[in-house]
Parts: structure tokens; sequence; C-alpha cells
């Protein structure tokens, strides 16, 4: 202990280096992580969180009562998780192997570029874009396909949209990668391959995409954290948080935005959000102890 | 060697047919991915009359700047926008690097004992979160930080990935016998840090920096909780305001028409609105191309678990 001390006092200086950082953490994520105890508050606006009258267990009961809702944005979370990563995920590794395999190098880079550049436009942004293809009088897909759906209050065409402007958004960004995963393996091993008389497809299915597992896994291990929470932009903002979209659109994360604005159901919220956190960080627990027993180097920690 | 080895076999192999396909569909994604984007700045050189008319289109009948000087309308709140925008992504970005290449230099001292608790307590926001409502809660009636512009900085600072990416550059590229030497002559740690390790994180200070600015540019969800007074509205925000007026417009048919004869002039139409969506992106895609090495490079980084 004493030795801890003075270990601590010879690197003061990197202890006050350290300090910014340790306060933004503490007073930004951590004390907001104490503010979960709201779910079993009766939260009083003019007492605070802390001085509010405790409530048992009482927002819990709200979540069986209010159970359509809370399976409705549940489901979705759930859904738009799923199909998010595993869609996105084959699309990124894909990608990354066609710009690999490409041979007009330079040709590739200018189109990775312009792939790219959709993650950096806002979905405050996006949203007007989508809005020029969907809008019922002027969107250019009901003018082009001569119909006048309307998009913005037809709840079933929403996963798809979704998905579509989620795959526009994201999957040359996430290709990157994985590509610079593929710049790393070693030539001699393709060339060793192909003097076995392996073709391309070969090559690919027994060199390429063993060698991308290890990413794949880590990324898929960190994206496992945020399975009950979402995009938020997304459901948000591209949707016009329009309500009759809400069936297929409404997610946890959005639901929880609404009700601050809105100052209603406030304990249902509160202990929605409980569960939120509560099963995220299970699920990164349990991923990342199955994966440490199957391949201890892919672990997380 | 790789890349000679790369030009012996595509000179003593010819360009096969499967090689333009492959061109063919890579094409076909860079085209979905652009099209959207170049939609954006024709619509706000369309006419306003053709627009409404006929439509969104990539051919025009008419075009027209008239977009961008109904710009000029929000003129006076554009540049408040602007200038908060721009502040924000400048200060956070600076905040957030100092914040974070300090704390990675820190956590990379293999002999300073209170790494691992640090490494720990760092890590652990990456797992477990209060989530939007606690926050809420806590930075408006605990911290009483409703309206203030440090909301839209501090939480976006600092994050568990960045610091990993910044301590494992520290720890493989920035080799350890030059701050030794610095120290041997008599440097103390803060200029050994700021003189020497600091200069020598450039590329990783970049692709950090580059992740960071975008992140705070393209912030809406703080700026939506938290920011009420005009003078502090960032650029998505008033986005965001934006269509608000439009819709509000939209869906109140019984204003009466003299009123709403009145308010046409003021109703944002679809020319202008992507006028100022061209203003809002712009910047980004002129600043992307060159730190799109860097960031590359960072995003690689980041994956080296430690």
């Amino acid at each position: 202990m004493k030795e801890f001390m003075r270990n601590t006092w010879k690197h003061r200086a990197h202890v006050l280096m350290s300090l910014p950082v340790f306060l933004v953490l503490l007073f930004f994520s951590y004390v907001p992580m104490a503010g979960l105890v709201l779910a079993f508050k009766n939260f009083d606006n003019s007492l605070g969180i802390w001085k509010s009258p405790w409530a048992g267990l009482k927002n819990f009961e709200f979540l069986t009562s209010s159970k359509a809702i809370l399976a409705n944005m549940t489901g979705n979370t759930l859904m738009y998780y799923l199909i998010f990563t595993l869609l996105g995920t084959f699309l990124n590794i894909v990608l990354a192997i066609a710009i690999d395999q490409l041979v007009f190098k330079k040709l590739g880079k200018a189109m990775q570029s312009i792939m790219i550049i959709p993650i950096f436009i806002s979905y405050a942004a996006v949203q007007f874009i989508v809005y020029a293809y969907l809008s019922t009088d002027s969107g250019m897909i009901n003018n082009l396909f001569g119909i006048s759906t309307r998009w913005y209050s037809e709840a079933e065409h929403w996963p798809m949209i979704l998905t579509i402007v989620k795959i526009w958004n994201s999957v040359g960004y996430g290709s990157v990668l994985y590509m610079s995963v593929l710049a790393g393996i070693d030539t001699e091993q393709y060339e060793a391959a192909q003097i076995d008389g392996a073709g391309k497809w070969r090559q690919i299915l027994h060199i390429t995409l063993p060698s991308l597992i290890p990413m794949v896994t880590i990324m898929l291990l960190m994206s496992v954290g945020n399975i009950m929470r979402s995009d938020t932009g997304l459901f948000y903002q591209v949707t016009r948080n329009s309500g009759t979209l809400y069936e297929t659109t409404q997610v946890i994360d959005s639901y929880v935005l609404n009700a601050i604005f809105k100052v209603s159901n406030f304990g249902f919220t509160a202990a929605a959000s409980f569960f939120q956190s509560i099963i995220g960080t299970l699920l990164i627990l349990i991923a990342n102890g199955i994966v440490r027993k199957v391949e201890p180097d892919n672990a997380l920690f | 060697m790789s890349k000679k080895e790369k030009i012996v076999v595509k000179s003593k192999k010819k360009v096969g047919i499967s090689q333009y396909v492959l061109t063919f569909f890579l094409m076909l994604y860079t085209l979905f991915c652009a099209l959207p984007i170049i939609l954006v700045f024709v619509s706000a050189f369309t006419d306003e009359k053709t627009l409404a008319t006929n439509g969104f289109s990539y051919f025009p009948e008419k075009w027209s700047m008239t977009g961008f000087n109904s710009v000029l309308r929000y003129g006076e709140q554009l540049i408040v926008s602007y200038g908060v925008t721009i502040g924000i992504t400048i200060g956070g970005t600076l905040i957030g690097l100092l914040f974070m290449s300090m704390f990675a230099y820190s956590l990379s001292r293999k002999d300073f004992r209170l790494r691992k608790f640090l490494s720990i307590f760092a890590m652990i926001p990456m797992l477990f979160s209060g989530g939007q409502l606690a926050s809420y809660v806590i930075f408006t009636s605990n911290y009483h930080m409703k309206d203030s512009i440090w909301l839209l900085i501090l939480p976006l600072s600092v994050t568990t990935m960045n610091i990993i990416i910044l301590r494992t550059y520290v720890q493989t590229s920035v080799p350890e016998e030059l701050m030794d030497s610095a120290k041997i002559d008599g440097a103390g740690e803060y200029r050994t840090f700021f003189q020497i390790t600091l200069p020598l994180m450039k590329p990783a200070l970049a692709a950090v920096g580059f992740m960071l600015a975008t992140s705070y540019w393209n912030d809406w969800q703080n700026a939506l909780l938290y920011i009420t007074s005009d003078s502090k509205k960032p650029l998505q925000l008033l986005l965001i305001n934006i269509q608000k007026s439009i819709e509000t417009l939209l869906n109140s048919r019984n204003i009466p028409s003299a009123a709403l004869a009145a308010m046409q002039g003021s109703i944002p139409q679809y020319s202008a609105t992507m006028a100022t969506v061209v203003t809002v992106i712009g910047p980004i895609m002129i600043a992307y191309p060159f730190f799109q090495k860097y960031f590359a490079k960072g995003l690689t980084m980041g994956s080296v678990k430690g």
C-alpha cells in the first residue's frame, strides 16, 4: 500500500494528466448510471432525482400493463439490430473483398472515397434527402413510377426503407476496417495457393475469409452491447417521427426521446430505460464469455 | 515487395472479363451512394416553381439560384448557427484530443500503478450506460445545465474507443527511448509530453480528431434535448427547426387564408431547404479528402485491442 502511494506520488504528473478524462467520465457517464435509480423512484421534478420518494417496483408494473407498447418497441429494436448487424457485416465484407480484388487500384480508391461520404451527413440532413425521394406529391419515386403511395403514413414499407438508408449510410465506411485487414495479408499466401492450382474463389474461401474472422468477432462483440440501443437519428429523424409509422419504426431510444419531450409516462420510460441498460450489459458479458471459451484471443476482455 | 509482385502478376495475366464485371457492380454501388447527394445539389439549384409542379428531379426544366437567396432569409440565424457549430466543432475537438491524449499517454506508462484502475474506469462506460433519460434528468435537474453550450461539448469529448486508439498508438509508434532521453536531458513530465510525445502522435491525432469533429458537426440529439435559445442553436438544430416549421404550416389547414398568404413569403420552400442542407453538409465534404488517409489508418489502429 505504501509502495502504491509512493508510486502514485512519483507519477503525480500522470495522475493530473488523467484527471480531465476521469472527471468528464465521472460526471457525464458514471453519475447518469446512478441515475438509473429513477426506475425505482416516483420522480418529482421539484424534489430532484435523489430526494424523490421511492416507488418500489411500481414503475415496473407499467411495463406489464403497457405490454403491447413495450413488446412493439423492443421487437423493433431487436429486429433492426439483427438486420443491420447481419446484413451490414455481410455487405461490409463483400465490399471490402470486391475492392481488394479489383486490379484497377486507383479506380477502386476513388470509388471507395465516394462510398464513405454518406457517413458524414447527419440524419437531420439525410431526412430531407429521403423526403425528396418519398414525398407523396413531389417525391421522385412516386413520379418515376407514376404511383401515389403515401410513404410517410404506410408503416409496412419502413423496415425496407430504413435498411436501405442504413446501408447507404454505413456500409462504405464499415468496409474500410475490413479492407485494412485484407491489405495486411501476405501476398505469398495467395501465390502459393495459385501454384497449388487454387482458383480465385478457393483463395477467397480459404485465405481471405479466415483472415477476417478475428476482426468480425471483435466488431460483433462490440455491437452486442448496443443491441438494445439504436441509431436514434435513423428512427427519429428519417421517419419524421411520424406517429402512423410507429408500428414498425418505434425503437426504445426514439420512444425515450419522445417521452422526454412530452414529459409523459415517466415511470414507464424510466423502467424501460433500466431494462434497456441491464439487458445490453448482460448480453455483452454473455457474448464475451462465450467467445473467451471458444477463441480466447478474440475476446474483448 | 508486395507492390512489385502485384505488378508482375498483373503483367503476366490479361485482365479478365470478371474484372470488368466486378468494376461494373462497384460502379453501381458507387452511384447508389452518390446519387442522393447529387440530388441535394441539383434541387438546391432548381427553380422553386419547377420543383413544386414537377417534383424533385435530376434533370430540372429550369435552374435557378433563388434557393440560395432564400437561405439568406435565415441570414442572421444561419450565420449564428454556423458560428455555434464551428465553435463547438473546433473547441470540442481540441478539448477532446487534449484530454484523451493526456489520458492515453498516462495509461501507456508501464510503471504507473494507477493505470490498471484508470483503464477499467475508461472501459466500463462502453459496457454500461445510464441511457438518455437518466442523463437528461441528471444534466438538467441536478447540474442545471439546460441551454448550456457545455452540454454540446463535454459529453461527446471522451470516448473509450478513441482512448484505445491513442493509447495503442503511443505504445506502438512513439519510441520510448526518445522520451527517456528527453527526461535525461532534464525535461519534466509535462514538457516531455507536450514537446516530444504529442508532436509524434500527429497521425493518430488527425484520425481521432477527424472522427471527433464529424461527431460534433453532425450532433443533433444533444442540441435538440438541451438547447433552447437561438444564440446557441447549432446548424443541425436549425435544420430540424426548418423541417418542423414546414410541417406545422402544412398541417394547419384552418389558418385563415389571408394569414396564410401573408406567411407565404416565410414558408421555407424545397429548393431553399435543400440549399440550406448544402450549406450544412458542404464543409464536411470539403474537409474529408484531406483527412481520408489518416482516418483509414486510425480505424485500423483502433481495432488493435489491448
